[in-house]
């Protein structure tokens, strides 16, 4: 293992960072004949989005492209010379790039599942220990349950696994399908982690315009939580919690208000529910500061006085993705106190595997 | 004046972008189709994205909804993180906001070499 043995320089606990893997690069640890259905029929990885990508270089920076021209994220040293090491990171959190992705494999779950456990395993091999400041997901096929509970009990134990990175599908998070991976996600101290795989909103459509998709990222955020919420996941998983990634956060405030305000009026519906939503988005729910809209330090301190809380939300890069956001550029300049809640101990405080 | 001798005019082919110093800061040439060169700050006026990693490209403009026509190729500078469009040949306003501009540098040719200068 390695890491640079200096202190950190910013003290970050970056909770979204994309590494990214090829078919290739998965076959040592792919099975057969799952191996052999890739690579004899020479299958290139799908295309998820129905757009011309957004930036200059597709979904990624276009300076994260490795200097040999391999993808952005695929190769550690030069993620350590542009992320980890020039910032100076204390921690980062892998949340794989989709692709190849357990959950577009549209009914193929065996795939799936292969798949996830290879992705896993490579993901163990080639970051988590070769870089003692990176932590990662789990990356299950959440269509195949039984398969999905098998392989968090398979790598969930692994002390760099830190989340499960579950794929949004057709049915919502709150949904009694899910319930069971909770337990299993309970038992190995993972958290869950919601980042908008495709389908990215729940009716599983896009909309025209690659604008209005990534505008509208926060909604399938909020339909999540309103989800698990009022299906009573956190009553009965009290131990769980749900990290929002690539959602932002200015939101957070509003959906507060509003399941607090729906609850007094419809309690009876969901009598299991027994404390106020907000409450329980304090307790259990943090989202990420990325992608982040420009606020200047008032307009910033307003949403989180809004919150009635400083303890929600992380910091995030994104890396290498084209809305990378620069922890020296993308927040205003904020006391030392809540710089350091959101640039590391709020995320400290929410994966128990970080010490 | 500090000033930087950036290459022969012909180095640069249009629509490049190329990156070099003046001084302490570090500089963004661009060289539009008709052989123009313009110079500005390599750190983008959003979050510090290095420009020349991003691309001289053209606008697409429109007035109605579905419909495009492609404008000043090679005359934008879109960058490289959250693609912003600059455009060069309008002092380096951006194109969503064009209150906001990338500073500029003065770009001379002196026998046949590009120099930037402030
Ligand atoms: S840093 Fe250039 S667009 Fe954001």
């Amino acid at each position: 293992m390695s890491n640079n043995n200096q202190p950190p320089k910013k003290r970050i606990i970056d909770v979204d960072i994309h590494e990214s893997a090829t078919y290739k690069d998965l076959f040592k640890y792919l099975e057969n004949p799952y191996r052999r259905y890739i690579e004899d029929a020479n299958w290139i990885q799908e295309k998820h989005m129905p757009y011309t990508q957004p930036s200059v270089a597709g979904v990624n920076r276009a300076d994260a492209v490795v200097p040999d021209g391999r993808p952005a994220g695929s190769d550690l040293p030069f993620m350590q010379e542009q992320l980890l090491d020039d910032i100076g990171h204390e921690y980062g959190i892998l949340t794989g790039a989709l692709d190849p992705s357990p959950s577009s494999m549209h009914g193929w779950y065996e795939m799936a599942t292969a798949l996830a456990s290879a992705y896993n395993d490579w993901q163990i091999e080639n970051w988590l220990e070769k870089d003692e400041r990176l932590y990662g997901s789990v990356h299950i096929n959440a269509e195949d349950r039984d398969g999905a509970i098998r392989e968090i009990e398979r790598v969930g134990s692994h002390p760099k696994m830190v989340q499960i990175l579950l794929p949004i599908d057709d049915k919502m998070w709150g949904d009694p399908y899910y319930h069971p991976i909770y337990g299993a996600a309970q038992k190995h101290d993972l958290m869950i982690g919601m980042h908008h795989n495709e389908p990215p909103i729940y009716f599983g459509k896009w909309p025209r315009y690659f604008i209005e998709w990534h505008s509208l990222l926060p909604t399938s955020h909020m339909m999540q939580v309103t989800n698990m919420i009022f299906n009573g996941v956190f009553e009965k998983f009290p131990k769980l919690k749900l990290m929002m990634i690539e959602g932002g956060f200015t939101f957070v405030p509003h959906l507060m208000w509003k399941l607090d305000q729906q609850y007094n009026d419809l309690r009876h519906e969901v009598p299991w529910i027994k404390r106020k939503p907000s409450e329980i988005m304090k307790e259990h729910v943090r989202f990420c500061t990325q992608p982040s809209e420009e606020l200047n330090k008032k307009d910033f301190l307003s949403v989180i006085d809004q919150m009635g809380s400083d303890e929600m939300i992380c910091f995030a890069t994104d890396y290498p993705h084209w809305d990378f956001d620069s922890p020296h550029r993308s927040l205003p300049s904020l006391d030392p106190d809540l710089k350091k809640k959101i640039f590391s101990e709020n995320a400290r405080a929410f994966y128990p595997k970080l010490k | 004046m500090k000033q930087q001798t950036v290459c022969h005019v012909n180095d640069m082919q249009p629509g490049e972008l190329r990156e070099t110093e003046l001084g302490r800061i570090s500089i963004v040439v661009c060289k539009t189709p008709d052989g123009e060169f313009y110079a500005f700050t390599n750190k983008c006026i959003h979050q510090g994205g290095p420009l020349s990693k991003g691309k001289l490209c053209g606008a697409p403009q429109s007035d109605n909804p579905g419909e495009y026509t492609f404008c000043q190729d090679g005359e934008i500078l879109r960058c490289p993180w959250h693609g912003r469009e600059f455009n060069v040949k309008d002092d380096g306003r951006m194109l969503a906001n064009p209150k906001h501009k990338l500073p500029s540098f003065p770009v001379k040719i002196e026998d046949d070499y590009v120099i930037v200068y402030k």
